[in-house]
């Protein structure tokens, strides 16, 4: 009795040991022959993060393919699993499809990606001339700088170029709580944006708009970053704090993959690094998969961390 | 067409009709609300605590629906994901020069040596631009789709022939179907089906399926009479009657819906994009919308604009026999031949996968990484030409567009035009209008008198600050004298669902914008067809342009307008126009062209000069292919609300994307059915007009 029980005793003792040990040495890779699907969005810097997420998922031993997602509809994907992750989530910019789903629970917010971001009004360097005292906004209040703004449509008022409608205002709220003489009209889509600073910039007229970097388009256009006025109230509504930027699976991913979950909450992406690679596939014509490929090859000492949170 | 008008110059007193009375009340009731419209603002804003939760309903009896029906969909979806993940395997598989070998050997087929060049062409073009996988995913998407609707299409077309009592909800349903914007129902399709490509080809399937229903039913209602009565004679049974006389004689009609239904197929594939899930072509046109990078979006649209003509040219080959029988090169290629030169493809194909397994075979960075210039060039006529774009925007919308919005009440303010409109002022336009409205009873009869008096006043009011009660009484009134009591109860029906929703504002946005935008396309585009019907080379120089603006995706000319005009109105206007520019162009040269030419001759004999020869003789007998063009224009100007938004609207098309955002389906819907039931009510109102004209 007593040598069967020692034995037993040691058997189990040696049994939580080992699975100890596997625990402690690594995270199983799981069902490593699916492929994991990453969220391809539409903008070029989603692009670059998602590609190093992927070809550092693809050294530790996984299949991964790139799912073009729009920004909306993918929450669907991934709240059903047809989406795998989507690694750079503007929370800025999430729709009301977002919270949704997140407290359905079919997705999960597995921590930010800790991408330097920023947001805010910014105007294009020459109109420092039309309104003398940029970037302090009180600046933009002064009767010659509201003239320069001013066009038939908001008139006696500035224009202020907001935010596509769909992505919620804040802006208005800000103009109406310092009682700025502007008119913020929606823009439409992101292309408006872009296309509105760059034939700015082309014709020198004057412009003040909402935007965030990083962003490619401030890699090509001088601009200046407006000094916004204190916040009436600490809300969201009434102030522009830089997003978080998160990374969000599909629900059932860790029970799947649970090495790869490991990687991804430990994945990080540097603003600057991001944005050199930006440049070099929009501007220069690069293969995405070459410059993220050139990237991870010199880099090793950046993301060695990140696979290793895979190992205990 | 003249004889009424003749009528009444020869009576020099007009009495009062019964049909004008209503008018005279409603003119009063006007008068009322503007009077009072200060001290009741709901008569102008409906207000919005009597609005009510429609879309919070529809949201739950969805979410309700959704939850019970969706194992169902999502494994049709499954089902559907398999052919559509093969298909799209076997096109990205196949080596270039085989699916050039193969489409060159169809276009020989179907029209002749000149479509096989073009053909080679445009393949060509697109493996230099960059977007050969891109392409090959598309035309995937668009095999899938079409036998979809095809197959659907035709068995619903049977359906209403053979059922006449169906009819009525089945032709509705395809107005429904053609108008709602594929936008406002991409979230409950997300729901229901799940993400991926297939929403995408759901999408693609529901708008590509009309076209395919109305030509069948055309086609099988057209089938003579003598020809099924000899098929009854030589005792066919009932199904064989159907199978080997009724389809085969409907047959070339229902052939153009199969064109049809092939190019509206296509013309979805950006909105199957903006879901995402596979690599497409659209994708790359709104990323490079996103970018605003306008040389990309050209190359990506430009792959769109050519597979259409090249899909749309091999079918319509296909289906229609052409006038001078078989070219050469048609008869040479006989279906043994085509056989052999497919088979020959398949083999190179296999061949070519063997030999070199691993290269893709494609160029290594396409056209499209080397077009940077085109956007330098872009904003270099943008810093060059300043003065002259920013003076096109204010001067039509000081004139135009404000005045039209706000009216001349509200746009003759200091801030605006610089002055303030004294009484006299204001007294002098009053005056001035009733004077031009008597001048035009006295000439005419009462209904352009009307017809100016409703348009002074929406001039001084604005759309804005018109009275809403009068608005759709008015609308109702209308569509009940020219068409009857249900079409004037669906107006009322319909525009009572916009207002409790609280989307008066944007319908009113949508209004003024598409009625601006309608009416410059018909003097412009009007005009440039006149001068295309007397002109050969105008004609030659226009059709292409045409064919470029209706089936480039519409996102592409977003970008320059964006650039030149900036944000706003006028922005929206200009891509409206450049979509709906092209019916009216193509319509009054069509109509003036096939002008009986006896009458035209007659006319010109009695020594009218070319102006009178014009308006007094060709354009009248026009008339009825010229509306026909006018309810296209409606079409096509409501059918870009959706994308205008793009570039910052406040109208429908905003309330759609705004949902789509938002993830709200009940919305979405609503408001993409008021722009459904705008156009329906647009082609109706035209339609009973046109059929009243032909009667009297």
């Amino acid at each position: 009795m007593k040598r069967t029980n020692v034995l037993k005793g040691a058997g189990i003792g040696l049994a939580l040991l080992l699975a100890a040990n596997t625990q402690g040495r690594t995270a199983e890779l799981g069902a490593k022959d699916e492929p994991i699907k990453l969220a391809m969005l539409e903008w070029t810097g989603a692009h670059v993060s998602t590609h190093i997420a992927g070809q550092l998922l693809e050294k530790i031993g996984y299949k991964v393919e790139y799912v073009t997602a729009g920004n909306f509809p993918q929450f669907s994907g991934l709240a059903d699993g047809s989406l795998s992750a989507s690694v750079e989530i503007w929370l800025n910019n999430v729709g009301d499809i977002y919270p949704k789903v997140l407290a359905e629970k079919k997705i999960e917010d597995i921590g930010k990606l800790d991408l330097e971001t920023r947001e805010g009004w910014i105007y294009p360097k020459f109109m420092e001339k039309v309104c003398p005292g940029l970037p302090d906004w009180s600046a933009l209040t002064k009767p010659e700088c509201v003239q320069a703004l001013s066009t038939p449509e908001t008139a006696p008022n500035g224009r202020f170029l907001d935010y596509p409608a769909d992505w919620g205002s804040r802006a208005a709220t800000i103009l109406a709580d310092n009682s700025m003489p502007y008119t913020a009209v929606p823009a439409g889509s992101e292309g408006a944006l872009v296309a509105e600073l760059e034939s700015a910039e082309a014709a020198k007229s004057p412009l003040v708009m909402m935007f965030w970097g990083p962003h490619y388009a401030l890699a090509e256009n001088d601009v200046g970053w407006i000094k916004m006025p204190p916040c009436k109230v600490q809300s969201n509504e009434h102030c522009i704090t830089p997003p978080d930027v998160d990374k969000i699976v599909w629900s059932g991913f860790g029970a799947k993959w649970p090495a790869a979950l490991a990687f991804l909450k430990a994945f990080k992406m540097d603003a600057t690094e991001q944005q050199k690679m930006m440049l070099a596939v929009d501007k220069d014509g690069k293969d995405l998969d070459a410059v993220v490929k050139e990237w991870v090859d010199k880099n090793e000492a950046v993301w060695k961390p990140w696979v290793d949170a895979t190992k205990g | 067409m003249t004889a009424p008008a003749a009528s009444f110059r020869s009576s020099p007193r007009v009495a009062i009709e019964p049909a004008l009375l209503p008018w005279c009340a409603l003119i009063a009731l006007t008068a009322l609300c503007l009077v009072l419209k200060t001290d009741f603002p709901w008569l102008v804003t409906f207000p919005k605590e009597w609005t009510l939760p429609l879309a919070a309903g529809v949201n739950a009896v969805t979410d309700a629906v959704v939850t019970v029906v969706q194992p169902a969909f999502r494994a049709l979806s499954a089902a559907l994901e398999a052919p559509m993940r093969g298909a799209r395997l076997v096109l990205v598989w196949l080596p270039w020069p085989a699916v050039m070998l193969a489409v060159a050997a169809l276009a020989l087929k179907s029209s002749g040596i000149r479509l096989a060049v073009f053909a080679l062409l445009a393949l060509t073009y697109i493996l230099l631009a960059g977007y050969w996988p891109q392409s090959m995913s598309t035309l995937s998407l668009v095999l899938l789709a079409v036998p979809i609707s095809t197959v659907l299409g035709f068995a619903l077309g049977v359906l209403g022939h053979t059922r006449p009592g169906l009819r009525p909800v089945l032709l509705g349903a395809l107005d429904l179907m053609q108008t709602v914007p594929a936008f406002a129902y991409l979230i409950p399709l997300l729901l229901l089906f799940g993400f991926g490509p297939v929403v995408g080809l759901i999408a693609s399937a529901i708008y590509a399926t009309p076209p395919m229903v109305r030509n069948t039913l055309l086609g099988l209602d057209r089938v003579p009479s003598d020809i099924s009565e000899a098929g009854l004679m030589s005792g066919c049974t009932r199904r064989q009657q159907f199978w080997h006389v009724e389809v085969p004689t409907a047959l070339p009609q229902i052939l153009v819906g199969f064109n049809q239904t092939t190019m509206a197929a296509l013309s979805m594939v950006i909105v199957a994009a903006i879901i995402g899930g596979f690599e497409d072509i659209g994708w790359e046109v709104l990323s490079s919308m996103r970018k605003a990078e306008f040389g990309q979006s050209i190359l990506s649209g430009l792959v769109i604009a050519l597979l259409a003509i090249l899909i749309d040219r091999l079918t319509i080959g296909f289906a229609k026999a052409r006038p001078a029988g078989p070219t050469a090169a048609m008869t040479w290629m006989t279906d043994r031949r085509l056989a052999i030169v497919l088979a020959l493809a398949a083999a190179l194909a296999i061949a070519i996968r063997l030999l070199w397994p691993n290269e893709t075979l494609l160029p290594a960075t396409g056209l499209r990484m080397q077009v940077g210039g085109i956007n330098q060039w872009l904003l270099g006529l943008v810093r060059d030409c300043a003065w002259f774009f920013d003076g096109l925007r204010d001067g039509v919308l000081y004139c135009l567009l404000l005045p039209l919005r706000i009216g001349i009440s509200g746009a003759a303010v200091p801030a605006i035009w610089g002055f303030t409109l004294s009484p006299t002022a204001n007294a002098t336009y009053a005056v001035a209008v009733l004077l031009a409205c008597a001048l035009l009873l006295h000439r005419f009869n009462w209904r352009p008198a009307l017809a100016l008096l409703v348009a002074g006043t929406l001039l001084y009011t604005g759309f804005l600050g018109f009275p809403w009660p009068v608005f759709i009484l008015g609308i109702a009134l209308l569509a009940f004298q020219v068409a009857g009591l249900r079409l004037a109860l669906f107006a009322v029906a319909g525009f009572l669902l916009i207002l409790v929703n609280g989307l008066w504002g944007a319908l009113v946005q949508s209004l003024y914008l598409c009625t601006l935008a309608v009416l410059l396309c018909l003097v412009i585009g009007g005009a440039l067809g006149v001068w295309a019907a007397y002109s050969e080379r105008v004609s030659r120089i226009l059709k292409p342009v045409c064919d470029a603006l209706q089936t480039m995706p519409q996102f592409v000319f977003l970008i320059p307008a964006l650039m030149f005009f900036k944000v706003g109105e006028f922005t929206a206007l200009i891509a409206i126009m450049l979509y709906a520019i092209v019916p009216p162009i193509r319509y009054v040269e069509h109509g003036l062209r096939h002008v009986r030419a006896d009458v035209v001759e007659a006319v010109e004999q009695m020594g009218a000069t070319p102006v009178q020869t014009l308006f007094q003789a060709k354009l009248p007998l026009a008339l009825p292919v010229v509306m026909l063009g006018l309810n296209q224009t409606i079409m096509a100007a409501l059918s870009m609300l959706a994308i205008a938004a793009l570039v910052g609207t406040r109208d429908l098309g905003q309330a759609v994307y705004v949902a789509l955002g938002k993830a709200d389906a009940g919305m979405g819907l609503i408001a993409g059915l008021s722009i459904a039931f705008l156009a329906i009510l647009a082609d109706r109102l035209i339609q009973a007009a046109v059929a009243g004209r032909a009667t009297t």
